[in-house]
């Protein structure tokens, strides 16, 4: 390539256009004080950037784009990084440097803006307990923003109860500038799909290594965002802006995984106590149906027993029955002597000459009484 | 026979009925050979009904016993 660009006679676009490829690969980082702003009728934001207390000055552009993603307001005198690559503008024949991120340099301007966002996102009532939603119950489909790189994400698998959840991950870069556009995609995408919950987690870090999550329209769109947001980002003590604009802001993604676990542990609780009490209500039915049987038993023998003495009493009543029988008494060779109608059970209710009837067990004797002996 | 059907259906009338006859033969000083017989005649059916209702109350006591234990 080298040597045949160096055979070739360029016109002065197409040494230039070659210039901006080699330049292209020149991704650098630049920090420097903004000098004058201007506002292009397109939206695109010129600026230049110089050193604090060395002469040097370089001019750059950042596309509107970019400009209106990271929320900063360029003015003059201000402290900032941007990364990019410089560029040759043919027209002008001027070195420039595209600007791909711009963020504030220095930890007290840092937290300058990120105070005074705060304030006006407060204001506008984007943090306000109100307006935080819970957790729908026993919750299944969750997004997942983070990186695929790091223990972050293992620590939320490993975390995550099995409860049949369905986790979609999105990776995603969670540092620096360059992760705003990144997280604002994946919320976006995640706006449009099926989830119960959003999850959006990270590692631990300083300010500048947070600021991605206090970026202002990453903020708005987790604050409006359609389910409940649940946020674990880092552990600082200025909570990043994003994570106030949750709906849940733990600090670990294990805490993450446990809340969203947490209605169907009590689920489980409460099967198992469901599970307990029938257990204890059939044991109580189960000792109640015993006493009953216990009761029909000794009925069935109280039965039996009168059954039995039902026997015996008809059994003594056939006895007496067949003693008392007349018809017996006179078949065994007695027989019922009578005078007119009056049964004889002494001599001296009879006479010599009377007639006696004789009762036997096939008819009646009529005899005449011709003598009386007494017995002894 | 209405009245035997009546008897053999009910055990305790039975049995209160047998009860008065054995006393009925109990208290005679004087036996009344006809009225006896009569009450040996109705005893005797009472008996045989009664015996016959007895049965059946036993079998069928016998068969639900039986059912109730295999359920337990």
């Amino acid at each position: 390539m080298e040597f045949s660009a160096a055979n070739k006679i360029f016109s002065v676009s197409e040494f230039i256009a070659l210039l901006n490829i080699g330049l292209k690969k020149s991704e650098v980082k630049i920090v420097g004080e903004v000098g004058q702003v201007q506002f292009g009728p397109t939206g695109h934001v010129y600026f230049t950037l110089k050193d604090e207390k060395e002469p040097g000055l370089i001019g750059c552009i950042i596309w509107k784009s970019k400009y209106l993603l990271y929320g900063i307001k360029l003015q003059e005198g201000m402290k900032i990084m941007t990364s990019g690559h410089p560029e040759v503008y043919a027209p002008s024949g001027r070195l420039s440097f595209i600007s791909d991120t711009i963020e504030l340099a220095g930890e007290g301007t840092l937290k300058k803006q990120y105070e005074e966002l705060k304030k006006k996102l407060t204001a506008e009532g984007l943090f306000a307990e109100e307006k935080k939603r819970a957790l729908p119950k026993y919750p299944q489909k969750i997004g997942v923003i983070t990186s695929k790189q790091g223990a972050v994400l293992a620590d939320f698998l490993n975390n995550i109860g099995k409860f049949g959840f369905k986790i979609k991950l999105i990776d995603s870069r969670v540092e620096g500038q360059e992760a705003v556009s990144d997280l604002l995609a994946a919320v976006k995408t995640f706006r449009k799909q099926d989830i119960d919950a959003l999850v959006i987690i990270r590692g631990g870090g300083s300010m500048e290594s947070l600021m991605p999550f206090n970026n202002e329209l990453l903020v708005r769109e987790v604050a409006a965002f359609p389910v409940p947001v649940v946020a674990g980002i880092g552990h600082d003590r200025d909570e990043p802006l994003a994570a106030l604009a949750a709906d849940f802001s733990e600090s670990t993604p294990t805490a993450c995984a446990n809340l969203l676990n947490e209605s169907w542990e009590q689920l489980l609780l409460s099967l198992e106590r469901c599970e307990r009490n029938i257990i204890t209500r059939y044991e109580a039915i189960f000792d109640r149906y015993l006493m009953i049987e216990n009761k029909l038993k000794i009925f069935f023998e109280r039965f039996k027993a009168l059954l039995d003495s039902v026997a015996q009493i008809l059994g003594q009543a056939e006895r007496a029955i067949f003693l008392n029988n007349p018809e017996r008494q006179l078949k065994l060779g007695y027989s019922i002597a009578s005078i007119n109608g009056k049964i004889i059970k002494q001599i001296k209710e009879a006479a010599i000459g009377e007639m006696i009837d004789l009762k036997v067990s096939d008819g009646n004797i009529k005899s005449e009484i011709k003598k009386i002996n007494p017995y002894g | 026979m209405a009245k035997e059907k009546q008897d053999s259906k009910n055990l305790n009338d039975n049995l209160k009925r047998l009860a008065e006859i054995t006393a009925w033969f109990d208290k005679q000083e004087e036996i009344n050979v006809e009225e006896g017989l009569n009450k040996v005649k109705e005893a005797s059916i009472l008996i045989k009904a009664s015996k016959e209702r007895l049965r059946a109350v036993e079998n069928e006591f016998e068969e639900i016993k039986k059912e109730m234990d295999a359920e337990i």
